[in-house]
């Protein structure tokens, strides 16, 4: 008996010592505008990782946005490729917006890829974080957190949504009718989104001056609102900025227009969706809804990037996330070209190129993004606001094209406590 | 006297014991190889990740199984004890920076202390009230995970810096082993652990005890075991076994976010006890494998199944989660239908079978 | 005084909703002995139905209510004829998961066809509004009260003075004994499942023709009718109706007092209070407020 345990273990281990796993790296060696072979890189193609959920309730999120990155990437192959030599591939992985899937599709194609072009959502990305940072690999995150901007992991594009919620306020203390003694409340999602938002408004209110009369916060899902509607209501609030998603948003608007509460409403970017400018809402948010949120309308082609972006999207209606994962690609690609020209595609290579890359132009479609080192990145401070108007593509007729102000200016970013 | 044919028993201790026959001693010894070996023939991240979050969730059924498959009692709250677990860890082993075993135990007596809180509840309600009790768990959890802001880092969650110890970095002979590598001896041995120790409450006097109260509690009562406190030990022990996949998997995954814990990870368990064989060790630990390793390979092997959808602008009419789900759904259906019993109940089949064999009729 | 009767009115509209849901889930139960996981996934399918009949093909808002209920009623019977059938003995337990197993088939169903969009069904009450008293009433809610109300009386009425009726309430009681009366109980049980089908889509449709939409998550009420049917009793269709208003008044109370008396237990407490309510009243009368009182011998 003694004898077979001891064999059985002899065995095990003999086989464990050919077993280990944990020294794999890839070189990077080559000059520049001719990098060597690195992971996701053969010397012709490279390969960029999307983790997004393609399937499931977000993926209506996430299906514009992988498109849009496609379009862009599709564009850069009809033209050579990167630096005109080498062509893009994107590795899909379905993370069905849950953090444990994102981890284990993260794992599944690392190996495969460069870098990561989508990351989507906060939470799978703040899982797949400390990967990352092991494995010292480049991710675009799919949100507009301010969490991402000092991170040398991330590749952030766009202003961010305490951004958003600050320039809104401004708009509102200089052209929208309010002054310092208005009732601005808030009503924001009871998660990390909504926090943001919530957060700019805290910011903007510091530097303006004023209180915030009342937050409400809600949860995702809720059927009935009247209570908080009535909340802001009995608090007098002459301004409400809202961070919501479409659903929420739907039927918060609803119990505002049903019980006749009527203040001037800013909501955050995500908040609208196409629809809304066709159902028995839109005589109501015609008259008290703006968005502020960045870009122009869909097909303005008085804004040079849009001409192309329209061209490129062929059959995808107008979508607002569409330009996003469009504008996530022009960023990478940038990155990528960097790379190309340092002469290094490995890992470490592409973050250095992200340490070393300068402004990011978007054509408009964005604001244009200062990168370099994480620690002095200063991404765009502009937003554009939106005015309700059925007769426009995606509902959406700009009131207010990519403006800042001076307490947007004046935003700090800080590296998230991860 | 000659020696007794394998298979036959001669005294009660005999009969209890958990390797008796040749061939349960010959399954040990592979099941003790497949362990030490695995990792290292599989290297491949992916796979092993998938592995060490079906070993994570085997303990998490292990637990389950004990308080529904052999004390009868339904909770649809794991997934609140498998939070708890988590926030417990990010604090306890990442702030205070304890060590591996530390935070363990730390993880199992918060888990024995919410079960003692939440265990007296079964005393006054049975049945499907209780399940709907504990489904209120859920909400309630949810409730104090995203409002207690100092504990579990409120709605954006919270990292989880909890050391493995040496499993992190496991340098052997020479060799450096992956993360990866390391979590899996981790978790398999943990999952073995668990898994002993539940088959010794089971198949001692306590697990007798359990047994008689989920056949006919009145009736136990009556020959005098004392059902309401085997009912508490039972909620506490499962509870501790939840709390301690909890702690294992927000330190794998080093991040956890109050989404996670939600009704669909409480019917995901009792999907796989139910699959795996209700009551039984084995049967959730299959079950845990099954319902844990089906996803990766539908997700692997997506291309090749005609009509899914597996990337953008792909034809097909449907998608892999919906597939996922889709499935999901059809197995238990299937299984309740047609084998009660489970994975465990068809393995126990099979066994039965070769041990007559050849006269299996 | 006018924000408290505001709320109030939201919690009736709310609780209505809920009482047709918990209606349904009784009724599953007294005849079967089943708590039916499902509920939620017929309310989208019939709230997704109401939507196609009354959007997509245009049928007057009235039809579309009566088709899509009809739909989700032979919905409703045919899973129970196919796979429930086969689970008769079994132990309750398995055929909860087997409703669950309903749930996650029905899911990926509803939005392989009608995808994950917000969607708004073409409905007469929109966000209309009529001002009594200094208050305002929805006509979406007006509705949902009235119809709720004329469906439970209609319902009482059914059980007790039509002969199926008497069949269904005699097959609850003892089955085997109503068997040997002659009542078919493959009949009792597939009407039960049919009757409960039907109030989860007409509570799904009034649902969807509000300000918000349909979209795939408005199942998720149901989770919230639970707590209501517990409340008042499993196996009492007066205490699921009794347990809905309580619920949904409790909720929109919550939720409209929250700044004021309730934000020291964090926000949003309106979304345990269901829970809370139930957990006491339980601790109280272990068997719900109406429910009978199990006798349990050796």
């Amino acid at each position: 008996m003694r004898k077979k345990i001891m064999a059985v273990l002899a065995t095990g281990l003999l086989v464990a010592a050919c077993g280990g796993a944990g020294n794999q790296g890839g070189t990077g060696g080559g000059t520049a505008g001719q990098p060597g072979t690195a992971p996701g890189f053969d010397g012709t193609t490279i390969k960029l990782g999307v983790l997004s959920p393609l399937s499931g309730p977000v993926a209506v999120i996430g299906q514009p946005l992988t498109a849009g990155n496609k379009a862009w990437f599709d564009a850069i192959n009809a033209g050579g490729g990167i630096a005109g030599k080498y062509k893009i591939e994107l590795v899909q992985e379905d993370t069905q917006y849950k953090a444990d899937v994102a981890v284990q599709q993260y794992n599944k194609i690392k190996g495969d890829v460069a870098a990561f072009t989508q990351v989507l959502g906060t939470a799978p990305t703040l899982a797949v974080l400390p990967q990352l940072r092991n494995d010292k690999v480049l991710a675009a995150p799919a949100s507009l957190d301010a969490l991402w901007v000092r991170d040398d992991n991330l590749l952030p594009v766009g202003a961010p949504y305490q951004i958003q919620s600050i320039n809104a306020i401004d708009h509102y203390l200089t052209e929208g009718g309010g002054t310092r003694a208005s009732k601005i409340c808030t009503m924001v999602q009871d998660d990390v989104y909504g926090e943001a938002g919530q957060q700019g408004i805290d910011f903007a209110a510091g530097k303006y001056g004023f209180t915030v009369t009342n937050t409400q916060r809600f949860k995702t899902g809720t059927e009935n609102y009247t209570g908080q509607i009535g909340a802001l209501a009995a608090a007098g609030c002459e301004m409400v900025f809202l961070t919501a998603t479409p659903t929420d948003a739907a039927k918060i608007w609803g119990t505002a227009a049903q019980a006749r509460f009527a203040p001037k409403w800013y909501g955050q970017s995500p908040v609208w969706t196409g629809s809304f400018a066709k159902s028995a809402l839109t005589p109501y948010l015609q008259q008290y809804v703006s968005i502020i949120a960045e870009g122009t309308e869909w097909g303005d082609t008085s804004v040079p990037g849009m001409k192309d972006l329209v061209a490129r999207a062929g059959s995808q209606p107008p979508d607002y996330y569409f330009g996003f994962g469009y504008n996530q690609a022009r960023a990478m690609t940038a990155v990528l070209e960097k790379a190309v020209a340092l002469g290094d595609l490995s890992r470490q290579g592409i973050l250095n190129a992200t340490t070393q890359l300068g402004t990011v132009s978007f054509e408009g479609l964005t604001g244009d993004y200062q990168y370099g080192p994480a620690a002095t990145r200063n991404p765009p401070r502009s937003n554009t606001l939106f005015k309700v108007d059925p007769a426009k593509p995606f509902g959406l007729a700009k009131v207010k094209y990519n403006f800042t102000s001076q307490a947007a200016q004046e935003f700090q970013f800080v590296k998230a406590d991860i | 006297m000659s020696k007794a044919h394998r298979n036959m028993v001669r005294s009660y201790a005999q009969d209890l014991r958990l390797f008796g026959s040749p061939a349960a001693k010959a399954g040990l010894a592979l099941m003790i190889v497949v362990f030490l070996v695995l990792p290292t023939v599989v290297q491949n991240d992916f796979w092993l990740s998938v592995l060490i979050y079906a070993g994570i969730t085997a303990v998490g059924a292990i637990g389950l199984n004990l308080l529904t498959g052999y004390c009868g009692q339904i909770s649809l709250g794991h997934a609140f004890f498998i939070g708890a677990g988590a926030y417990v860890t990010a604090r306890v082993g990442g702030e205070l920076n304890l060590p591996l075993p530390l935070w363990i135990l730390a993880a199992a007596l918060a888990g024995a202390v919410l079960g003692a809180l939440i265990g007296p509840f079964t005393l006054r309600l049975r049945g499907h009230y209780l399940a709907i009790v504990t489904l209120g768990l859920i909400f309630i959890g949810d409730h104090l995970w995203r409002n207690l802001k100092d504990f579990t880092g409120g709605n954006s969650g919270t990292s989880v810096n909890a050391s493995a110890w040496v499993f992190d970095n496991l340098q052997l002979a020479g060799q450096v082993y992956s993360r990866n590598q390391g979590w899996f001896w981790l978790v398999w041995g943990l999952v073995g652990l668990t898994a002993l120790l539940v088959k010794n409450i089971a198949r001692t006097r306590p697990g007798r005890a359990l047994q008689a109260i989920r056949d006919r509690d009145q009736a136990a009562e009556v020959i005098g075991v004392r059902a309401g406190r085997y009912k508490i030990a039972a909620f506490m022990v499962s509870s501790a076994i939840a709390c301690v996949a909890g702690a294992l998997f927000g330190s794998y995954q080093q991040f956890v976010s109050p989404d996670q814990w939600n009704l669909l990870l409480s019917i995901q368990y009792i999907a796989i006890i139910i699959v795996g064989g209700l009551g039984t060790v084995f049967g959730s630990v299959l079950g845990a494998l099954f319902v844990g390793a089906l996803p990766a390979l539908i997700d692997r092997y997506s291309a090749d199944i005609p009509g899914v959808q597996s990337s953008i602008g792909d034809s097909g009419f449907i998608s892999v989660f919906a597939l996922n789900q889709a499935v999901f759904g059809l197995l238990i259906v299937l299984f309740l239908v047609l084998e009660p019993r489970g994975l465990a109940g068809i393995w126990l089949r099979v066994k039965n079978y070769f041990k007559a064999w050849p006269f299996s009729y | 005084m006018t924000a408290f009767l505001q709320n109030c009115f939201a919690g009736l509209s709310l609780g209505s909703t809920y009482a047709l849901v918990a209606l349904g889930f009784v009724v599953i139960y007294k005849s079967t002995g089943v708590i039916n996981f499902a509920q939620g996934g017929l309310l989208a399918l019939g709230a997704y139905l109401g939507y196609t009949f009354s959007s997509n093909l245009p049928l007057a808002f009235g039809v579309a209510i009566l088709l899509a209920c009809a739909s989700a009623a032979i919905a409703g019977a045919g899973f129970e004829r196919i796979v429930l059938r086969r689970m008769v003995g079994q132990p309750p337990f398995a055929v909860i998961m087997i409703t669950i197993g309903l749930l996650f088939v029905l899911s990926p169903l509803i939005t392989g066809i009608w995808g994950f969009d917000n969607l708004q069904v073409t409905n007469p009450w929109n966000i209309r509004t009529i001002e009594a008293g200094g208050l305002v009433f929805g006509v979406r809610d007006l509705w949902t009260i009235g119809l709720t109300a004329a469906v439970v009386l209609a319902f009482f009425l059914f059980f007790r003075f039509t002969s199926l009726g008497l069949a269904m309430r005699a097959t609850a009681f003892d089955p085997e004994a109503a068997l040997a009366q002659g009542i078919s109980a493959r009949r009792v049980y597939a009407m039960s499942w049919a009757i409960s089908s039907a109030l989860a889509a007409l509570a799904g449709i009034t649902l969807a023709a509000g300000p918000g939409g349909l979209s795939p998550s408005i199942g998720d009420i149901a989770l919230a009718a639970f707590p209501a049917m517990i409340l008042g009793g499993l196996d009492s269709p007066a205490g699921a109706v009794l347990g809905g208003l309580v619920i949904g008044l409790a909720e929109a109370l919550t939720r409209g007092y929250q700044d004021q008396l309730f934000s020291w237990a964090g926000d949003n407490v309106s979304v345990i209070v269901p829970y809370l309510v139930m957990i006491l009243i339980l601790l109280i009368r272990p068997y719900g407020l109406l429910g009978t009182r199990e006798v349990r011998r050796i």
